[in-house]
């Protein structure tokens, strides 16, 4: 089975924004041009996740999602401030295939997992998760690595796959926007913990460690965004460069 | 040859949204459905694919629609996309025992195979049975997103193998047809398909 290729939008709206450690921002684009041109450089799929729509407790931007949908033809994963199936129906009436949550799940209803799987499809719940590590292990933390929840990392991505999550999307912390590598440990733990597809994020700053990941931890897929931000590299030469190492990826 | 394709609203459910772009872009007029009134007014018919087999079933009981669209699927052209194709079957096993709307012997399970569960991401289809719908995109991939799979041995059209685990990925019945997999997500191929369903 090849291994997706995802381009992720963390959107502070109206922009695209490349956060640093989940804190400082830069801006980087507009989502739906970004969108659009990661899908024509053969993306698998794109992530949009508004950063502050959870942190202000408001509600994602709807028209936004529109606009980023309109022109593309794979998958959009959206997130940000999820809290209802009301919210869940919402997005997929703007252009969502898949919703990511998070905060709301980890500090107030895990039972919203379950509920939004009966109802959508355990195929369309994304959970993400944004782990900090503590040594020898990994805490889940929320809005953006502000919040800790004192969840452990290892014990939730089990807890969401029984609620009835469809995937997981696993963020670092610590290795978020420095560009300097995957937290592999992390990855590799969280794939052999669950049986859902697993998301990895939150490193890629070199084609070296994106193989790097891919080898040693075997996600079933891998999201990008500075590195395709800055235009350091582009989804066909990373596809490339996978497929010449022996990892199989989609055309 | 006629161009208004009806999409069936699930409700809560369903990325109308989507299929609806898709659709637009291959050259279609679309009209989503949502009472058995606006059935006049189609040509084709498309059930979408986000959902559960249990709360599809029952949207469409709770609307009314379950007599009216199988009168009307057993008449003009109908595609069911993922969920789409798996409510055609006649009974589903998502979250309990469902009754489907019969209209392929068929069932709908759990996959069970080595590989993750959702299968997700861009796969491969192997064309058993050649129809109009997958004209000109015999080798292309598609994008699958699903935990269930149709179980049927008579219409199948293409298989897709997902770490060992063969499992059927198009059906086609006179002028009933379903896939597995998401053509409004597929790209260029997938468009192909939508076009391949407008020109029936």
């Amino acid at each position: 089975m090849s291994m997706r290729i995802i381009a992720k939008l963390d959107v502070k709206p109206p922009y695209v924004v490349k956060p640093v450690h989940f804190e400082g921002v830069r801006k980087v684009g507009l989502p739906a041009e970004l969108a659009q041109k990661y899908y024509e450089q053969g993306a698998d799929e794109i992530i949009y996740v508004d950063i502050v729509a959870s942190l202000f407790q408001r509600e994602i931007l709807y028209s936004e999602i529109e606009k980023t949908a309109s022109k593309i033809f794979i998958p959009l994963g959206i997130g940000g401030g999820v809290r209802s199936v009301d919210d869940f129906s919402k997005l997929f009436h703007s252009g969502a295939d898949k919703v990511i949550l998070n905060t709301y799940a980890v500090q107030n209803d895990s039972d919203l997992i379950r509920e939004a799987s009966e109802v959508f499809g355990s195929q369309s719940v994304v959970v993400n998760v944004e782990a900090k590590n503590w040594g020898n292990s990994w805490e889940c933390f929320t809005d953006c690595g502000r919040v800790r929840s004192g969840k452990n990392v290892l014990e939730w991505v089990e807890e969401v796959e029984s609620l009835g999550a469809g995937e997981i999307m696993i963020q670092s912390v610590d290795h978020d926007g420095r560009q300097r590598g995957f937290d592999v440990e992390l990855i590799s733990r969280v794939v052999d913990k669950v049986d859902i597809p697993v998301i990895a994020a939150s490193g890629a700053g070199s084609l070296a460690h994106i193989l790097e990941v891919s080898k040693l931890a075997q996600p079933d897929a891998i999201a990008i965004s500075s590195l395709l931000h800055y235009d350091v590299k582009k989804i066909g030469e990373i596809k490339k460069f996978l497929r010449d190492n022996g990892i199989e990826v989609s055309e | 040859m006629s161009n208004v394709i009806g999409v069936v609203d699930y409700g809560v459910a369903g990325n109308i949204h989507s299929i609806k772009k898709a659709l637009e872009k291959a050259g279609s007029k679309v009209i989503v459905v949502n009472e058995p009134s606006e059935l006049l007014k189609i040509d084709k018919l498309i059930l979408p694919g986000v959902g559960s087999f249990k709360d599809a079933m029952k949207e469409i009981d709770d609307n009314g629609l379950r007599e009216a669209l199988c009168k009307h699927i057993r008449e003009k052209p109908t595609l069911g996309i993922c969920l789409g194709m798996q409510v055609l079957a006649k009974v589903g096993y998502e979250f309990g025992q469902t009754q489907g709307m019969g209209l392929i012997n068929a069932e709908v399970k759990p996959m069970l195979c080595s590989g993750t569960v959702p299968h997700m991401g861009f796969n491969n289809i192997e064309v058993v049975k050649k129809n109009p719908i997958l004209d000109g995109i015999e080798d292309e991939s598609f994008y699958f997103m699903h935990s269930y799979e149709v179980v049927n041995y008579t219409d199948v059209a293409a298989l897709t193998t997902y770490c060992d685990h063969q499992f059927v990925s198009s059906i086609a019945k006179e002028h009933l047809y379903g896939v597995q997999f998401h053509p409004e997500k597929s790209r260029d191929a997938g468009i192909r398909l939508f076009k391949n369903f407008i020109n029936l």
